[in-house]
């Protein structure tokens, strides 16, 4: 992270230290076979997000997230040529389920993912920077947020703002945020004793300009290792809610949704346990290699940008 | 700055915190019309015609600042209010089911941290060699398993095919016959430490038995975090400075994982232990309902779907406390560990 | 330092498993002999798990064992095992009773039904102990419903008794204040010599089935008035009435006079029973009773197999499975008397209303007289795929009643038709509806299911697709509420169209009547549907004695249905018994429908 000036630079690489450490820390990435895996994952699901419309064409122009279904029967039924995956209760197509749900999924987290993140470091550096009676309103106010459950919160939220994903969504933003700000809060209590800090300081830089141009970029790591993370937490947890009765409206393309729906087919009936495996492998492969990917790429990044792990 | 009286202060904001926590729920109530929380009241629709009554007796339709003083008047002369998921009232209900959340937790944390520190210990010294990735993917698969998925498929496994040999619920029939009646104790009413203080091994066995696949289910899908923190924590430890000057001193590099960066490794660790446990006391609901342990989580999930509002304050409150207090521990030693920390 | 530790750990684990393997075998019974599961095989007979107990896995948690409280069927089904009733229902009848605590029952021919079913006499057998030893007296049978009457708490069944003995639908008014006299409630029920008489208000055909169930069981006074409870006097009766919930005297405790005595209830998790070996007829066969509430299907299916439960309890979507399960016994084809109608809102409240839309007939809404017009609702009721919604929401286990009073009940006209599914017919009566200005300006509305129930949910999206089907400009968005909220909308009248059932009260067309079509009616009055007609026959069809009379009533009412159309009759439904095979002894009875009486089991082979 690096603050532009409001200058015509020439980006001469090999000149501007920073740059040529970026330089190295993409190269780093590059090169580790773990992240690239991580990253192909990713790239897969974002292709197959962009290219839905092509891959699952919808029935309705309008609703393109509703699944659709030949029928009510609730007994799924297995992979067939017109349904590559088979179908889930209630005749679902579990393959168009799992192409839009890609969409689902990123949408959930990005939105929730890049919200708390924006939330939390704003929180966390005013009351990490500023420490005192602001240090502790604010943390105040982070203890009485974590203690709110999530579940409580996104019922509460469900019952009065009605049933779908973007409600879900603001739960999870309300119980999200304080881990990130307590986050940031801790690694600039340590940061800002550095002497680095204290020579800007005694040059006469302001506080903006501390913050944001020697803190933060120091900060900021382990809060985006936690938001790579979280991304794929994110995935789990609306997955959850939906399990539980909350999240998007049913026979919405959505890979919690898709799994809870299987709850009463994991175990078959008597003498064929796994007859219908179908329903709830797949939508689950798919959420595995996405919180997979998420991971892989979370640990490079912190394998080449931590200072100390960089150059071994 | 005087540590005491940072504690004693950081205590008494806790009663800011849970006004605060509690107020915020009683806004959201506004959300709500009163027809709509008497229907906690109400299982079948022949029962509505009382609605109104309801909604008089418990002063549904007053306004929200008077319900949260009634409520809180209350509350400090100890009535928490009617359950109404559960029948009973929620101190009753939180003294019935706390103990359940408490032993599953109890069993569930020792083993996820260890398993995790081991894990996440091996993965940095044999850092990007096939053990690190093998065990890294190994974690990562278990924490994005579906709990349900996981915990039902154990079942099918250990429950169903091998005939009942980790079975669900808390304990078989026998020993809760024999748990009930008058020959047994109870003391904390958690039945693995009460049998052991009644001496009767044989409950105890049979309580374990039924732990292992909760216990199980819970570990593998919580491992992955304590694996990941152990493992990025003890690399920054390897890279210190004194692990250096140890090795050149002439330690054997053993010793020096073991004694040096490993034990400063935990650090960390020990501050995320610390909230997995408050995660796991906050309840698992899902572990709960599929494995029939009915628990605080379970009971705190109905509430909250059926609008028990009572039951979901004591929810509020129970987390507020958790919460507060281990931020306030994990503070403690955030500053004691790290000397450049200043508290306040 | 950590190697070590989780070596140990590790050990200590590996320990455990072979001790309990060990253990497995140890105090328990042997664990039955491992067969394939399901396999079909000749049944053989297996050790059984726990023989003087029977375990039932069921969802639905017991409010309360006050029988003039309890008003569900977890509640219903324990009240039922604890305490008697004066009369009991005859094997598998509705119409039909045997004496249980009274020596007859009561009839026109045997003289113990005067004044023209004004006065109804029970003489009282002697000899009949409480689990606590005391004899039954008739006094205990006037207090027992003296004191209903005079507790009549919130969310009871109370009002079954306020109907025919006072005359009134309860003891309170709309705003709480109490509008009968404590000599009102004396005088219904009095004792003379070892009978006791109730003096109805005016006759009632179904009183006698209101008395066979568990809301009439029979109290010790004495018991009741050491805890609490109403203290028989005239004076200060007031403060007795509509306790807090919890707070009603036998919210969890037990005196009566019934096979099982409690042994222990935890809310929500589970309750005991234990037989009471004095118990007047006999005692229960089996000695222990655990009724379990596992809400998770799969676990429930896995106890029962495994042979940990004893009884399951079985959705309908699981029944073609449990079909191939070995082992097992099931009571099939068993009638439920209860049905399931789509109602239409005749006046919807829009205020706040996301359901209306733009509460105009404008292709963006509905305005709130919407269904007023019979032609949208003749068209609706065409649109509604019966066939396809018996086969894929119900599995072929439901049919289409024809009328609100469900197969089972008399006075029921088999000839009044129903709406069939023809979308021709819908289009025409669409064409009409409004003078066509709903087929040209199309309406947009929202219909609502509760959360969970998938057969409400599958009636919800026929309905959407087949009448979307017909114009691009008709929309429909379903939404699913939880159950609170659902209720609430149709309280408050704000659903263009809701779907709900009802469950038998007393056998007798009356308890269905009334709902479905009287103004003040549960449903009715949510649907804000009004003939003036129908209320007098109503009326008149619950004061008369005359079976003719009574038939040509309910005959008109049922035809009245059909015309008027305020809504249409979807489903009822049939339930199955699901029991380990070595438990014998069961048999259905629609009026007790799916509550447990555990006094007819045995367990063993």
């Amino acid at each position: 992270m690096f603050f532009l000036k409001k200058r015509w630079i020439v980006l001469d690489i090999e000149q501007h230290p920073r740059l040529k450490e970026f330089k190295f820390s993409f190269d780093k990435i590059l090169k580790n076979p773990l992240s690239i895996t991580g990253l192909s994952l990713i790239f897969i699901f974002f292709m197959l997000a962009v290219f839905a419309p092509v891959i699952a064409p919808p029935q309705n122009r309008a609703e393109p997230f509703r699944i659709p279904h030949e029928g009510y029967s609730v007994i799924p039924k297995p992979p067939s040529p017109g349904h590559p995956f088979g179908t889930t209760t209630k005749q679902y197509d579990i393959f168009y389920g799992v192409v839009w749900g890609t969409r689902t999924s990123f949408r959930i987290g990005f939105m929730v993912v890049g919200s708390i993140l924006v939330i939390g470091v704003v929180a966390g550096s005013i009351s990490g920077y500023f420490g005192g009676i602001v240090d502790e309103v604010v943390m105040r106010v982070v203890d009485i947020f974590m203690s709110l459950p999530l579940l409580i919160l996104a019922m509460a939220i469900v019952t009065a703002l009605g049933r779908s994903l973007d409600n879900i969504m603001k739960a999870l933003i309300v119980v999200g945020w304080p881990i990130y700000a307590r986050t940031v809060r801790s690694s600039i209590l340590t940061i800002r004793e550095e002497d680095f800090v204290k020579a800007a300081r005694a040059l006469g830089a302001g506080t903006l300009r501390v913050i944001f141009k020697h803190i933060l970029p120091n900060a900021i790591y382990p809060v985006l290792i936690l938001a790579s993370l979280d991304v794929g937490a994110m995935v789990l947890t609306a997955a959850a809610l939906s399990f539980l009765g909350l999240g998007a409206q049913e026979g919405y393309a959505d890979w919690g949704q898709m799994v809870s729906l299987a709850r009463n087919y994991i175990v078959g009936p008597p003498g064929q346990p796994l007859l219908y495996w179908y329903v709830v492998t797949i939508p689950g492969l798919f959420i595995l290699f996405f919180v997979l990917g998420w991971n892989l790429l979370g640990d490079a990044l912190r394998d080449s940008f931590d200072p100390k792990l960089r150059r071994k | 700055m005087n540590f005491l009286n940072y504690i004693v202060r950081r205590i008494l904001l806790l009663v800011v915190v849970l006004i605060g926590v509690t107020l915020i729920i009683f806004v959201l109530l506004t959300l709500f019309s009163p027809e709509q929380r008497a229907s906690a009241f109400i299982r079948d629709i022949k029962q509505l015609s009382d609605l109104n009554s309801i909604i008089k007796t418990y002063g549904l339709d007053r306004p929200v600042y008077m319900q949260y003083f009634m409520w809180l008047r209350q509350v400090l002369k100890g009535n928490f209010g009617w359950s109404t998921t559960v029948s009973r009232p929620v101190l009753d209900a939180f003294k019935f089911f706390l103990p359940h959340t408490i032993e599953l937790a109890l069993f569930s944390a020792p083993l996820i941290i260890l398993v995790g520190i081991w894990l996440g210990s091996i993965s940095a010294v044999h850092r990007d060699k096939p053990v690190d990735h093998f065990t890294r993917f190994l974690a990562i698969i278990g924490w994005s398993l579906p709990t349900f998925w996981f915990g039902l498929i154990l079942l099918m496994v250990f429950y169903g095919y091998f005939k009942g040999l980790f079975p669900p619920e808390i304990l078989s029939y026998k020993a809760q016959a024999f748990v009930d009646s008058a020959d047994f104790t109870r003391y904390t009413r958690m039945n693995t430490i009460d049998a052991l203080i009644n001496g009767e091994l044989w409950i105890f066995v049979d309580a374990l038995r039924h732990l292992v696949l909760p216990v199980v289910t819970l570990a593998v899908i919580q491992i992955a975090l304590i694996m990941r923190i152990m493992r990025s924590s003890m690399l920054e430890a390897m890279g210190k400075g004194y692990i250096l000057t140890a090795l050149a001193k002439g330690a054997s590099p053993r010793t020096v994982i073991r004694r040096h960066a490993r034990r400063n490794a935990l650090i960390p660790v020990i501050t995320v232990s610390g909230w997995l446990f408050a995660q796991l006391m906050a309840g698992v609901v899902i572990t709960e309902t599929i494995f029939n342990r009915k628990g605080l989580g379970w009971w705190w999930a109905r509430a909250a779907t059926q609008l028990d509002i009572p039951a979901v304050l004591m929810a509020v409150l129970f987390n507020g406390i958790l919460f507060v207090i281990t931020n306030l521990i994990v503070d403690i030693l955030y500053a004691y560990i790290d000397p450049r920390v200043r508290l306040g | 330092m950590g190697k070590k530790v989780f070596i140990a750990y590790f050990c200590v684990l590996l320990l455990i498993f072979p001790v309990c393997v060990v253990f497995a075998g140890g105090k328990e019974e042997k664990a039955p002999a491992p067969a394939e599961m399901g396999k079909e095989e000749a049944s053989q007979k297996r050790t059984v798990k726990n023989p003087d107990t029977m375990i039932y896995a069921r969802y639905g948690t017991v409010q309360s064992l006050d029988p003039h409280r309890a008003y569900d069927t977890s509640s219903g089904e324990a009240v039922m095992n604890f305490y008697d009733t004066l009369i009991a229902f005859d094997g598998t009848t509705t119409d039909r009773f045997v004496p249980l605590i009274a020596e007859k029952v009561p009839s026109v021919d045997n003289g113990l039904i005067r004044d023209g079913g004004r006065t109804y006499v029970f003489p009282i057998k002697k000899g009949i102990r409480f689990h606590n030893g005391a004899e039954l007296t008739p006094a205990d049978v006037e207090y027992s419903f003296e004191r209903a009457l005079v507790t009549d708490q919130d969310g009871g069944p109370i009002w079954m008794f306020y109907e025919p003995l006072l005359g009134t639908a309860g003891s309170r008014d709309g705003d709480g204040n109490i509008v009968v006299s404590i000599d009102d409630i004396t005088k219904a029920v009095e004792v003379d010599g070892q009978n006791v008489v109730f003096h109805l208000k005016d006759p009632y055909p179904p009183f006698i089935g209101i008395l066979a169930q568990y809301w009439s069981g029979i109290l010790n006074k004495k018991y009741m008035i050491e805890n609490g409870a109403w203290d028989g006097k005239k004076q200060g009766w007031e403060r007795f009435n509509n306790p807090d919930q919890g707070a009603e005297a036998l919210y969890n405790r037990v005196m009566g006079t019934g096979p099982y005595k409690l042994v222990k209830w935890d809310p929500g998790v589970e309750i005991s029973f234990i037989r009471f070996d004095d118990y007047f007829m006999g005692p229960a066969p089996i000695k222990n009773i655990v009724v379990k509430i596992v809400e998770e299907w799969t676990t429930r299916k896995l106890m029962f197999t495994a042979g940990d439960a004893d009884m399951v309890q079985v959705d309908t979507m699981y029944w073609p499975e449990m079909d191939q399960l070995d082992g097992i016994t099931i009571y099939r084809d068993l009638p439920r008397i209860e049905d399931t109608a789509v109602f239409f809102n005749f006046n919807i409240n829009t205020e706040a209303n996301q359901a209306v839309w733009s509460a105009k007939l404008d292709g963006q809404g509905v305005p709130p007289d919407f269904f007023s017009d019979i032609n949208v609702r003749k068209a609706f009721a065409h649109c509604f795929d019966h066939e396809t919604f018996l086969k894929d929401a119900w599995l072929g286990f439901a049919t289409t009643p024809n009328s609100p009073v469900p197969k089972g009940l008399p006075y029921r006209d088999d000839t009044v038709p129903i709406y069939e599914y023809n979308i021709d017919k819908a289009r025409e009566y669409f064409k009409k509806a409004w003078g066509g200005k709903v087929w040209e300006n199309g309406f947009k509305l929202s219909i609502l299911y509760n959360t969970g129930n998938e057969h409400r949910e599958i009636a919800c999206q026929m309905i959407e697709e087949n009448v979307e089907s017909l114009n691009p400009k008709f929309q429909i968005e379903i939404m699913n509420v939880d159950w609170g909220n659902y209720l609430n909308m149709m309280v408050q009248k704000k659903c263009p169209l809701f779907i709900i059932g009802w469950v038998m009260d007393f056998p007798d067309p009356h308890n269905f009547m009334h709902p479905y079509m009287h103004s003040q009616g549960t449903f009715a009055e949510w649907q804000s549907y009004n003939n003036p007609k129908v209320d007098g026959l109503i009326r008149d069809g619950i004061k008369s004695v005359d079976k003719g009379t009574r038939k040509d009533i309910y005959y008109s009412l049922e035809r009245i249905y059909f015309q008027d159309v305020p809504g249409f009759m979807i489903s009822q439904s049939v339930y199955r018994v699901f029991v380990r095979d070595w438990i014998t002894g069961y048999y259905w009875n629609p009026a007790v429908d799916q509550m447990m009486y555990f006094y007819m089991f045995k367990k063993g082979y």
